[in-house]
């Protein structure tokens, strides 16, 4: 591969748009409310972080990057956003479960998550602001994924929320590192995903049969 | 640019003729795009004559603020629009005021709109009022955030050196606080000017309308000047909005043409108006108690792009 003159300046530009996109899109999952249109949102935000990843790849011409990119794209781009939409067609859930805070509420707390992903992420960063912005949102993007977890409490939701959160962690440990995680590291992670998630959708169908409904507060009645 | 005086007369004939015209093309657009003739698009010209022509039927328990209001609505909207540079980065006006001043004035002309539907005392008019206030409430806060995000990075509230300062970036857009703010800057687009996920222009027939509940009781001359008002508003929102992050074209400094700058403005104009129209034809109307969830998200956003301008700078 020959080396491209790259201007630092216009790449960490194009970074900085595309964390910015992750972030507008994480803010739209808390505010939609059906599970097939967040299931594509988070298709939509993993191919975003896709193109954060080729940006630092191609700049730092970084090749195992390229390797976690391909990964990223077959496995959370493709096969689980396909996997979690059979999923939902199958068990044909056509509740809507209230959230429990409404989607003002919601977004106004999720603006101040970023807000404390930022100052956070400051001592970290130091005098980049790149890191700043992208760690920042990183940090916001685990927090949103937890809140997204309490807030919809629905059995599939909450793998969403679970993915949101591990891709919150990827953005942290590119912008960080620049390099991202050792590969081992990322293939370890990867995998661990992808099995916690194919368990969970088992789980999911199970609890489904159960209790007509993938309402998780109901399994509070198994408590004896 | 030669005496200021000649700089007024020319926006002013300018957004008089340019601002219904503009509304009137959106709903010609509009109709092609659902497979409908449509009207003209001078057909507004003759609208406009026709209701001038015609008599006025008033309600007998009016009062003075039902006749005030059309003539503020129209003052204030086109004072406004001499606030905003459209032509040079100069605006007409610019030395009375900047953003805050024309924020202020739309706020004044939509308090005499709402007065003005209330004034009659019938049921339609009341419900718009109190539906156009509930709504302005959360839309207000949104609009002046993203307005002071820009007003920070060019270090002003002038709405002339705002503009300069996007003059003198090549690309604004590409700028994630830029982005933001204008992410939010066009969702009060659509609420400000009634536009479809928020209300709906085209009807007087629906229980869910918000501006032509306020403006059912107008007819004749009045609801001639408060149909242009609505449309300059209109035209002034969309210009800032296009000369805030589209500055290309725009006639900087002095050996610039006066022509070639309107000419660029009219065709982003109009290149606005086809993604609103576009946005209008594949959405449909929020139900009136989803909206404040879309323009409380139009003010995260707005509030996410001021936070970063202190991340970044």
């Amino acid at each position: 591969m020959t080396p491209m003159p790259v201007d630092p300046d216009f790449s960490s530009r194009i970074i900085m748009l595309l964390t910015t996109f992750v972030l507008v899109v994480q803010l739209m999952m808390v505010t939609q409310r059906t599970l097939v249109g967040n299931i594509h949102l988070f298709a939509v935000q993993s191919l975003l972080l896709c193109g954060v990843a080729g940006t630092i790849a191609w700049v730092h011409q970084a090749t195992h990057v390229y390797f976690v990119l391909a990964l990223m794209l077959v496995g959370k781009v493709i096969a689980l956003p396909l996997f979690l939409i059979k999923l939902v067609r199958r068990i044909k859930i056509n509740e809507e479960l209230k959230p429990m805070f409404n989607s003002p509420v919601g977004m106004l707390l999720c603006g101040g998550f970023a807000l404390l992903g930022h100052v956070v992420a400051r001592p970290f960063a130091g005098r980049s602001p790149l890191i700043n912005s992208t760690f920042g949102i990183a940090i916001a993007l685990v927090l949103m994924g937890l809140f997204l977890m309490i807030n919809r409490r629905t059995a599939i939701n909450q793998v969403l929320a679970l993915l949101c959160a591990e891709n919150g962690l990827f953005l942290a440990a590119i912008s960080l590192t620049t390099f991202g995680m050792p590969l081992v590291v990322e293939l370890g992670i990867f995998f661990d995903l992808f099995v916690a998630v194919m368990v969970l959708g088992i789980l999911v169908f199970r609890i489904r049969e159960t209790f007509a409904s993938i309402d998780v507060e109901r399994l509070n009645q198994l408590k004896g | 640019m030669t005496s200021p005086l000649l700089d007024i007369a020319l926006q002013i004939a300018m957004t008089l003729v340019m601002a219904p015209l503009m509304s009137s093309i959106i709903r010609n657009w509009k109709a092609k795009l659902q497979n409908r003739r449509g009207s003209p698009p001078w057909q507004v010209y003759l609208d406009i004559a026709k209701f001038l022509r015609k008599d006025m039927v008033i309600s007998e328990h009016a009062s003075w603020v039902f006749a005030s209001a059309p003539y503020v609505v129209f003052l204030t909207s086109l004072v406004a629009a001499l606030m905003v540079p459209m032509i040079g980065v100069e605006a007409p006006l610019g030395m009375f005021g900047g953003a805050l001043a024309f924020i202020g004035l739309l706020a004044l002309g939509r308090f005499f709109l709402a007065l003005g539907g209330l004034d009659p005392g019938s049921a339609f008019g009341g419900m718009g009022s109190s539906r156009e206030m509930t709504l302005s409430s959360v839309a207000e806060p949104a609009l002046m955030l993203s307005i002071f995000t820009l007003a920070i990075a060019a270090g002003s509230t002038s709405l002339s050196v705002m503009v300069h300062h996007a003059a003198s970036q090549d690309w604004p857009l590409l700028n994630s606080v830029n982005l933001l703010a204008f992410a939010a800057l066009f969702i009060v687009l659509l609420a400000e000017t009634g536009r479809v996920p928020i209300d709906n222009p085209a009807t007087h027939l629906e229980l869910t309308m918000i501006h032509e509940a306020m403006i059912i009781e107008y007819s004749g001359r009045y609801l001639a000047l408060l149909e242009l008002g609505a449309s300059i508003k209109q035209f002034a929102l969309m210009s800032l909005v296009i000369n805030l992050f589209f500055p290309h074209g725009l006639a900087v400094g002095e050996g610039s043409s006066v022509p070639l700058a309107v000419g660029a403005l009219l065709v982003k104009l109009l290149f606005l108006a086809g993604v609103i129209v576009l946005v209008e034809t594949v959405n449909a109307k929020l139900r009136l108690f989803r909206v404040p969830n879309l323009l409380a998200g139009a003010f995260v956003l707005a509030a996410l792009a001021l936070l970063s301008t202190f991340i970044f700078q």
